[in-house]
């Protein structure tokens, strides 16, 4: 397996190519295509491989913009929580549990509280966190209790993994588990946060 | 790039050192990690013959591993994992790195001069006497690392993120901090003089010139 990152420049997201590059498999799946460049396509069709699914973590326009231009080119399975995100062709996430795509083991994990319908992927000892999670601090919310209940998900879903595992969030610089669990200003113990 | 296996051995979930073949290459094969590993002394010295054969170092996992006395200078790392290392006395001026983890390492009188590294993390490290200077750090992660003596003068640090760090000593001048974030770091005899400190954020709760005017004093801006 290897994981390609691309930054989408219009709205900082990052966006993940993730290969399987097994002479056997050759496939591809696209995390977040917040926009769908030229050097995303190359790396795909340069590489010979197919791409068989589209992950996406959450249903806002910056994570899912490039959607529409990959339907035009490919016919991936697009795996999200919410229906919305490509109607019928939306293979609609409910919980946790683990799919196969690409011939990889996906683990997907519900974690909302930024948005209800916030998916966090684990492929291999990476996760995938979308805007749940960044480095140092958790997504934004727009209420103390998404905001808690984002704590929460993200602490008991998350951070309970191997510590070395890697993050890779949907802004930012990436980070892992064991970062998060001493650094993170919003997991930190009350007595220790800034004045909120 | 990046390039991650799990651990062989029975009921381990850490991350699995890089395996190499018989021509000394890197291999997708599952390995074990640092612990589980039969023969450390020879694998650590596969792992620095494979750095220093090579000028470009893609998918190398190599935690927990100690580097000194050696010159890097002008390699090209991609999806390099080197948590827990240690870093002595290393010269790696000019180089380039993309998304590579160095959580939890320590860098002990290193020099990343003129360096490009995007994309990585060096959370909770510890730098000391380490030069950035002149360099590009976008999109980097320094959360919860410690610096002392340091310098990353002339260098840019767009939307790369400092929160809870520990610096000390150390000088950002002349540097591009937009976007960086300064959250909850503890900052001692730290010169921000001629940087762009209304572009960074230094107090989550409120934004440019407001946040710095409560955080900042005259003396880091004078330095």
């Amino acid at each position: 397996m290897k994981i390609y990152f691309h930054l989408c420049l219009e709205e900082f997201t990052n966006c993940y190519v993730v290969v399987n590059d097994s002479p056997s498999v050759m496939e591809a799946l696209i995390i977040d295509p917040g926009k769908i460049t030229n050097e995303i396509i190359s790396q795909i069709e340069n590489g010979g491989y197919k791409l068989t699914g589209v992950l996406v973590t959450h249903n806002h326009e910056n994570h899912i913009h490039g959607l529409s231009t990959l339907r035009k080119i490919y016919s991936p399975k697009i795996y999200a929580a919410d229906y919305e995100v490509a109607g019928n062709e939306t293979v609609v996430l409910r919980g946790d549990g683990t799919i196969k795509v690409a011939e990889l083991d996906v683990k997907y994990i519900s974690v909302p509280g930024h948005s209800a319908d916030s998916m966090v992927y684990k492929i291999g000892n990476v996760f995938f966190t979308g805007d749940c999670i960044s480095a140092g601090m958790i997504g934004d919310t727009n209420s103390q209790y998404s905001h808690r209940l984002l704590c929460t998900n993200v602490e008991n879903k998350i951070l309970s993994e191997t510590e070395d595992c890697v993050i890779m969030p949907g802004h930012g610089p990436p980070t892992t588990i064991a970062s998060e669990k001493k650094f993170n200003i919003d997991l930190m113990p009350s007595e220790e946060k800034p004045n909120d | 790039m990046y390039l991650m296996n799990i651990c062989s051995a029975k009921d381990c979930n850490n991350t699995a050192l890089s395996s190499f073949d018989e021509n000394g290459n890197i291999t997708e094969d599952k390995g074990f990690c640092f612990e589980h590993l039969a023969n450390k002394d020879e694998y650590v010295s596969k792992i620095k013959k494979y750095i220093l054969d090579h000028d470009k170092i893609v998918g190398l996992t190599a935690c927990g591993i100690s580097f000194s006395d050696s010159d890097f200078t002008n390699k090209k790392f991609y999806g390099c994992n080197f948590q827990h290392c240690t870093f002595s006395n290393i010269h790696a001026d000019n180089t380039r790195m993309r998304m590579c983890i160095f959580d939890f390492s320590s860098f002990e009188n290193c020099s990343f001069l003129k360096s490009n590294i995007q994309y990585t993390s060096f959370s909770g490290s510890n730098f000391s006497q380490t030069l950035f200077t002149g360099s590009d750090l976008i999109d980097n992660n320094f959360n919860g690392a410690t610096a002392v003596e340091c310098s990353f003068d002339d260098s840019d640090c767009y939307n790369s993120r400092f929160i809870r760090a520990n610096l000390q000593n150390t000088s950002f001048r002349n540097c591009n901090i937009k976007k960086t974030i300064f959250y909850n770091s503890t900052r001692d005899n730290v010169s921000l003089k001629l940087s762009n400190t209304r572009e960074a954020l230094f107090d989550r709760n409120t934004a440019g010139l407001v946040s710095e005017i409560d955080t900042i004093t005259d003396e880091d801006l004078t330095k």
